[in-house]
C-alpha cells in the first residue's frame, strides 16, 4: 500500500464530508455523503451506519466501496478502496464513533437526525492520492514525540504519588500546551470516578465525582477506550450526563454532589483517555478546549501513551506505599494546641465530614480522616501508616484494589484547599503525619 | 427528466460528485466542478477534471451508468440523480462561466462553515484543457437529505 492511512487521518474528522460510492448488482452506481470515518489501524477503518439506505443495501450485497476523502487543511484528496467486514453495535469502537458523531451532528445542525446504528468495519485495500494541487499542511502545535519523551521523563523521576500528580499536570501544560486538564481516579467499589488533580480551572474540583458511563469521561472509563469529540454537543456535557444517569438508574448511591466538577462550561473539544495498567482501570485523564477540533488523532495517540506511562507510575507508587514502610523518624506526641476549638462533625451514614459546619468530604476519605482525628484527640497520635489504615476496621476500605494512596492524596488536597489548620504530610514511603493547629472538638452525627 | 426546481437546485453552491462502476463493479468517483441542466431538465452536464477522473471516465465509457450527488452545505439538502446513457464530451469553453459562478456560490456556502477560502480554491482549481464534461439524461432522482426520507425518490 503506497499511502498509510495513519498519515492522512486529518481527512477522517468529518470537516469536509467524505463521499462513498457503491455499486448494485446491475452495475448501477450509488453515491452518498459520509459524516464520519473512524481510524482503527493501518488496515482498517469504520464508517458510521445511520440509515438503512441504498449504500448499505449495496454493501451488504457484496459491493466494493470507494471513498473520496478531502483534507480540510490542505485540500488534498484521496480515494480509498474498501472491503466490508462486519458491523459492531456496542463496545469501544461504537462508543468512540457515537460520541464523535454527536459532535458532528451538533455542528451541522443534525442533532435530531444523526443516530449511530452501527460501526461498519472495512479493510483498506488501497489508498490513492488524487492528482491535484494542495496547500502545505499547517505546522503542528507541538512535536508530539518530543513532548511525550519529555513528559514521560518527568513522570519517571517522581518519588511518590503526590509529586507524580504534580508532574503529570505540569507536563501536560508545559510539554503539550494543554490548558485544561483533570485526572479522575476509578472507585471500583462504587462505580464512579473522583477528581484527584486538575489544572486550568477557577476551582480545582478535587473530590468531585462522576458515575461510570456518564459523559465523555464516564464512557471512556466504562469502555476503557479513548473518547474524543471535536465539536460542542450538549449530549455529552457533564451536567446533562450526570443528571441523565441519576434519572436512568435512580439516585446514584452517595454520589458526591456538594463538590462541583471542574470543567469548561462551553467546551467544544473534549478528549478522555483511560489510565489503565495490567488490565485494570485506574482512572481517566481528561483534557478539553473551547476551540473546535482542538484535539486530533495525534493528540489522542500522545495522551494515550502518556496515560499508559502515568498508569504504570501510579501503580508503582501505590504498590510501594502499601508494601514498604520507612522507619518512623519521630514518635513524638502532638503538642497541645491553643486558641478557639475547631468543630469537626462526622455523619456515620455516609462518612461525611464537616469542619465548622462547612462540608469537607465523605466516603472512604471521610472515614480515614475521622479515624485519624479520633486517634489524635484520644491518644495525641500524629504518625500513621498506609498498612495501618488498610487493616483499620473503622475505615472499611473496599478492597486491595482500592487506591488507598490516591484517597490519602485526595484527603490531603481537600484539607489544604480548606486551609482549616488540619494537614497531612507524607513523611516516608507508606507513612504520613497529621498536624492540627487548633484544639479539636469532635462531634458524631 | 428533472423539474425546474431540482434543476435550479443543482446549479446553486452545491458540492458535486459523480460516480460510475467498472466491469468488476468497482465504483470510482470524482468531484464535479459545476453543472448545467439543459433541455428542460432532460440533460445534465457535470464538469470534471480529466486528471482526477481517469477511472471514472473509463467506467462511464464502459457502462454509461452514472450517479451524481448534489448537496448544499448550509442546509444539508442533498439530491442524487442517476442516468443510464452517460457519455463523455469535450468541455465547451462557453461553460467556463458556469464553473466560475459555481466556485463563487460554493465559497459563499462553505466559508461561513469554517473552511478556509484558500482550501476551497485549491480543491476547485483547474486548467481549461483539463476539463471534460459528463452528459446524461437523469432517469431517477432521490432525496438524500439526512433523515427518515433519505433514499426516497423525489416527489
Amino acid at each position: 500500500m503506497s499511502i498509510r492511512i495513519e498519515t492522512i487521518r486529518e481527512c477522517l474528522e468529518g470537516v469536509i464530508p467524505g463521499h462513498i460510492a457503491t455499486c448494485d448488482s446491475d452495475g448501477m452506481p450509488n453515491l452518498a455523503y459520509l459524516s464520519q470515518v473512524q481510524f482503527i489501524d493501518n488496515e482498517h477503518v469504520a464508517l458510521s451506519y445511520q440509515f438503512f439506505n441504498c449504500t448499505r443495501q449495496n454493501v451488504l450485497a457484496g459491493s466494493l466501496v470507494r471513498l473520496l476523502l478531502t483534507d480540510h487543511r490542505t485540500g488534498a484528496q484521496y480515494r480509498l478502496r474498501l472491503e466490508y467486514l462486519r458491523t459492531e453495535t456496542a463496545g469501544p469502537l461504537f462508543e468512540q464513533m457515537k460520541a464523535k458523531l454527536a459532535g458532528i451532528a451538533s455542528h451541522t445542525g443534525m442533532s435530531d437526525v444523526f443516530r449511530l446504528l452501527g460501526s461498519d468495519v472495512y479493510r483498506i485495500r488501497d489508498i490513492e492520492h488524487v492528482p491535484g494541487a494542495a496547500l502545505p499542511p499547517p505546522l503542528p502545535p507541538v512535536n508530539y514525540l518530543t513532548a511525550l519523551r519529555r513528559a514521560t521523563q518527568r513522570l519517571s523521576s517522581c518519588s511518590n504519588l503526590e509529586s507524580l500528580l504534580e508532574a503529570a499536570m505540569n507536563s501536560l501544560a508545559e510539554e503539550f500546551g494543554i490548558d485544561h486538564v483533570m485526572l479522575l481516579m476509578h472507585d471500583q467499589a462504587y462505580g464512579r470516578l473522583y477528581t484527584l488533580a486538575s489544572r486550568g480551572y477557577p476551582e480545582s474540583g478535587i473530590g468531585s465525582e462522576i458515575p461510570i458511563g456518564a459523559g465523555v469521561i464516564g464512557i471512556c472509563a466504562r469502555e476503557i477506550s479513548p473518547i474524543r469529540i471535536g465539536f460542542m454537543t450538549s449530549e455529552y456535557s457533564y451536567g446533562r450526563s450526570v443528571r441523565d444517569s441519576i434519572e436512568a438508574e435512580g439516585r446514584v448511591d452517595g454520589l458526591e454532589s456538594a463538590i462541583p466538577l471542574p470543567g469548561l462550561p462551553e467546551a467544544r473539544s473534549q478528549l478522555a483517555v483511560p489510565v489503565a495498567a495490567f488490565g485494570h482501570l485506574l482512572g481517566v485523564l481528561y483534557v478539553e478546549s473551547v476551540d473546535d477540533l482542538h484535539f486530533g488523532y495525534d493528540d489522542e495517540d500522545a495522551l494515550v501513551a502518556f496515560a499508559a506511562q502515568l498508569a504504570l507510575s501510579i501503580y508503582h507508587h501505590q504498590h510501594v506505599a502499601e508494601q514498604t514502610e520507612d522507619v518512623s523518624s519521630s514518635s513524638a506526641e502532638a503538642p497541645a494546641a491553643a486558641g478557639p476549638a475547631l468543630s469537626v462533625r462526622h455523619f456515620a451514614a455516609n462518612d461525611s465530614i464537616f469542619i465548622d459546619d462547612d462540608y469537607l468530604i465523605k466516603g472512604v476519605a471521610g472515614a480515614i480522616l475521622w479515624a485519624l482525628l479520633t486517634d489524635f484527640v484520644e491518644r495525641r497520635r500524629t504518625e500513621f501508616t498506609n498498612k495501618g489504615l488498610r487493616v483499620d476496621s473503622r475505615i472499611r476500605l473496599p478492597g486491595v484494589s482500592d487506591n488507598l494512596e490516591a484517597r490519602l492524596v485526595l484527603l490531603q488536597r481537600r484539607l489544604d484547599e480548606r486551609a482549616a489548620g488540619i494537614r497531612l504530610t507524607r513523611t516516608g514511603r507508606g507513612r504520613f503525619s497529621l498536624t492540627v493547629d487548633h484544639p479539636l472538638q469532635l462531634v458524631s452525627g | 427528466m428533472i423539474d425546474s426546481q431540482t434543476a435550479a437546485f443543482i446549479q446553486t453552491g452545491v458540492s458535486i460528485s459523480v460516480a460510475a462502476c467498472g466491469a468488476d463493479r468497482l465504483p470510482s468517483m470524482s468531484r464535479g466542478m459545476g453543472c448545467r441542466a439543459s433541455d428542460n431538465g432532460n440533460e445534465v452536464r457535470v464538469f470534471v477534471k480529466r486528471s482526477q477522473a481517469a477511472e471514472l471516465i473509463e467506467n462511464i465509457r464502459y457502462s454509461a451508468r452514472v450517479a451524481s450527488v448534489f448537496s448544499l452545505p448550509s442546509t444539508n439538502r442533498t439530491i442524487q440523480l442517476k442516468g443510464s446513457d452517460a457519455r463523455m464530451e469535450a468541455f465547451d469553453a462557453a461553460d467556463l462561466a458556469v464553473i466560475e459562478e459555481h466556485i463563487v456560490l460554493f465559497l459563499e456556502q462553505v466559508v461561513p462553515l469554517g473552511i478556509p477560502e484558500g482550501v476551497v480554491r485549491v480543491i476547485l482549481a483547474y486548467t481549461v484543457d483539463d476539463l471534460v464534461t459528463v452528459v446524461y439524461t437523469p432517469s431517477a432522482a432521490f432525496s438524500q437529505t439526512p433523515g427518515p426520507k433519505a433514499g426516497k425518490p423525489l416527489d
